[in-house]
């Protein structure tokens, strides 16, 4: 009997026009975004490796390390971030590291093309979002109602079927042909890849597929939604509208709305704040630096490089007093900002989860390596860079890079030296979060759209059983 | 006392609905349905004539008293009792997008049998009146005369001892109307018990064993038709709803 029901309404949907042509369009998108993806992806890693090539060109000819002051880095593109792009577009992507100071990240894909901040990419975060939700809405809308309003419905019930089968060989029927209508998208979508010379890895698949099936559930639990309002609403148009102001409300209102309270629940200092702060403790130190410079007695000595050495001891000494100080007293002012912003992210994250938009966000998002914690991990990355950076300097000079340091380069007729090898500074590998870590990360949102797929199915089976259907 | 082979297959006792707002739809209804037997209802809009129905088919709950098909409850045994009923509704409306075959499929797999070939879909299609070439038509290129065919079809193969017939020759032309009546007393003798609720006063003359004029939820008259013959059904029909101050429906009349 179930089969029966559920091959009825894969029958009924394939031979619907409205399927047709929403399939078209929801082929033709998910093509264009595996298309331009590739292409995007391709065209950043050629930006980004001519980047790499650039910054180590820039130390060609030096014969100095300690003339080595600072090095850049660069985010390397993620394969998956085309297909989800989260807000690998929204954050920096090169930072200046120098062995000591802040780290900030610049040059955002926004930044340099603003086109693309205002219309967004079309990628397959915002098919789900968007055409997947609105395309369970157009199969789901008349699943009751429709068929009372069209006739079939009573004449269906009048037979010693139960309802809950009825209403379950629907849902099962409706997502069979959308799912399967998504894979064969998707499919297609992923054959251009290494068509287009994007190679993805058996892991990079894994998550694909993950992103996939948090798609089907955010689509299974849109169909669930329409199949439970078309069985509470008398008339189709009824039924439509109502889904139309959830999906709204869901998709565009929710969320913002939580982003919205939480920014007046946490009160997050900005930026400029901060920099303002700083720089006015260190103005306060430079004056002190300077006081203490001021005090200095060199050693009376005729042996020029003993008196540089001892000064060079004295300035290593109350630089690194004073970098110790603006470091603790930077820290400290970030720390705060970070909770409170943590914080802030935390009420904004847990508001919005309400909403089955957002939890699809994070899932996909975070899958993909490009949740709003790639900043924070870019950042910390770079941090560790900041030390080896240091240490490697160090090393090379035997003196205390990034702080106060006076050097009188003497010709003493030596032989002139080699340049540096720039291969020796030490790249910047940038380490991605591990599937394991990704699958634990997105496990509450998985589970919150499961939870809402079956409070919908649930709702539209009770609802069902009340239908008055004559 | 029931003749020999008369079996009860439709049976309302004591059937009473009253909706939430006042309105009685039915009030103490009562009337048996034998095999070999069409029972038609006759009355104007809102007499309760869909109501019965309804509840036979467990759409409705009764307020009080039951309706029982073959000896079985429609409201607590609303399964068992389905597989015993076949529906055909006023306007039949089938899916628009399949053909008459797959509707004829889907219908006869929903209503239990599995076992049908293409060429019995084609049999039944062939006796209602529906011409081989437009078996694998669309439904929705269907005039609701075909859709009604098509709607009789389903029932046929669905193979039951009752059928509910809501309105049946409501809209159909004169020659579909005889075709129906041709099939209704098919039906009759191969057993069923039908219960036919209709405007139309002629058609119920013409097919029906017994009459019975609805009004407010109530039988105002039942009679069996072989005795209705004699006397002028028509004029009855209005006297009675003009005894009780009631337009009468003259669909048909």
């Amino acid at each position: 009997m179930l089969k029966t029901l559920v091959e009825k309404e894969i029958r009924e949907i394939l031979s619907s026009t409205k399927f047709i042509y929403t399939f078209i369009v929801c082929l033709v998108l998910i093509l264009l975004s595996f298309y331009s993806g590739a292409v995007n992806y391709k065209l950043n890693v050629t930006h980004w490796e001519a980047a790499n090539a650039e910054n180590l060109r820039s130390f060609e000819g030096i014969k100095e390390w300690y003339r080595v002051t600072e090095n850049r880095i660069f985010l390397p593109p993620q394969p998956l971030a085309t297909l989800v792009s989260g807000v690998s577009n929204d954050i920096g992507r090169t930072a200046n590291i120098e062995p000591s100071g802040e780290i900030v990240a610049d040059d955002s894909r926004y930044n340099e093309e603003p086109a693309y901040a205002y219309f967004r990419f079309i990628d397959l975060e915002f098919i789900f979002l968007v055409v997947l939700a609105l395309f369970a809405i157009m199969l789901g809308y008349d699943a009751i109602c429709g068929e009372k309003e069209k006739g079939p419905l009573k004449l269906c019930l009048s037979n010693a079927i139960p309802r809950t089968k009825f209403l379950l060989g629907k849902f099962i029927g409706s997502f069979a042909v959308l799912s399967v209508s998504l894979i064969v998208s998707i499919g297609l979508g992923s054959l251009l890849l290494p068509m287009l010379g994007v190679f993805l890895s058996s892991e990079e698949w894994l998550r694909l597929a993950l992103i996939v099936l948090a798609g089907l559930l955010y689509f299974g639990l849109f169909l669930a939604m329409s199949i439970m309002v078309s069985s509470m609403a008398q008339r189709t148009a009824t039924s439509f509208l109502i889904l139309l102001i959830i999906w709204i409300g869901s998709t565009l209102i929710l969320p913002r709305v939580a982003v919205l309270l939480s920014g007046r629940a946490v009160d997050v200092p900005t930026v400029d704040e901060l920099g303002y702060q700083k720089a006015m403790y260190g103005t306060e130190q430079w004056k002190e630096f300077m006081n203490t410079l001021g005090n200095y007695e060199a050693i009376d000595n005729d042996n020029m490089e003993e008196v540089m050495a001892n000064f060079n001891k004295f300035m290593d000494s109350i630089s690194i007093a004073r970098e110790d100080k603006m470091n603790l007293y930077r820290s400290r002012l970030n720390e705060q900002r970070y909770n409170a912003e943590l914080e802030r992210s935390q009420i904004a994250f847990a508001l919005a989860r309400i909403s089955p938009s957002a939890s699809l966000s994070l899932a996909t998002s975070t899958l993909a390596g490009t949740s709003p914690n790639l900043k924070d991990k870019f950042y910390q990355q770079a941090k560790n860079y900041q030390t080896s950076l240091k240490e490697f300097l160090s090393g090379k000079t035997g003196m205390n890079v990034g702080g106060g340091m006076m050097i009188i380069e003497l010709d003493d007729g030596s032989p002139e030296k080699d340049p540096i090898d720039p291969s020796e500074i030490p790249q910047f590998v940038y380490e991605t979060e591990s599937l394991s870590t990704s699958v634990k990360d997105t496990l509450p949102d998985f589970a919150l759209l499961i939870l809402f797929n079956c409070i919908f199915i649930s709702g539209a089976f009770i609802s069902f059983n009340r239908y008055d259907a004559r | 006392m029931l003749e020999n082979n008369k079996q009860v297959i439709l049976e309302a006792i004591n059937l009473t609905k009253k909706y939430d707002d006042g309105v009685v739809a039915l009030d103490n209804l009562n009337f048996q349905i034998c095999n070999n037997e069409i029972f038609a209802m006759l009355g104007g809009n809102g007499a309760g004539k869909t109501t019965t129905i309804n509840i036979f088919l467990n759409l409705l709950e009764p307020t009080s008293g039951d309706a029982k098909v073959c000896g079985v409850s429609s409201h607590i045994e609303p399964l068992t009792v389905k597989q015993n009923l076949a529906y055909v509704s006023e306007n039949v409306m089938l899916y628009p997008n399949f053909t008459a075959l797959q509707n004829l499929d889907f219908f006869t797999q929903l209503g239990g049998r599995l076992d049908v070939s293409k060429d019995e879909y084609r049999e039944v299609l062939m006796r209602v009146g529906l011409a081989e070439q437009v078996h694998n038509k669309k439904l929705k290129s269907f005039s609701k005369g075909m859709r009604q065919k098509c709607g009789i079809a389903i029932a046929i193969l669905k193979d039951t001892k009752a059928i509910l017939f809501d309105e049946p020759t409501s809209g159909l032309d004169p020659k579909a109307g005889y075709e129906f009546i041709r099939l209704l007393n098919d039906l009759k003798d191969e057993g069923k018990a039908v219960l036919m609720s209709t405007h139309d006063i002629f058609r119920a003359k013409e097919a029906a064993d017994t009459i019975a004029i609805m009004n407010e939820g109530k039988f105002l008259m039942k009679e069996k038709a072989s005795t209705l013959f004699d006397k002028d059904l028509e004029s009855l029909y209005m006297q009675y709803m003009a005894v009780h101050g009631l337009k009468p429906t003259t669909e048909g009349v």
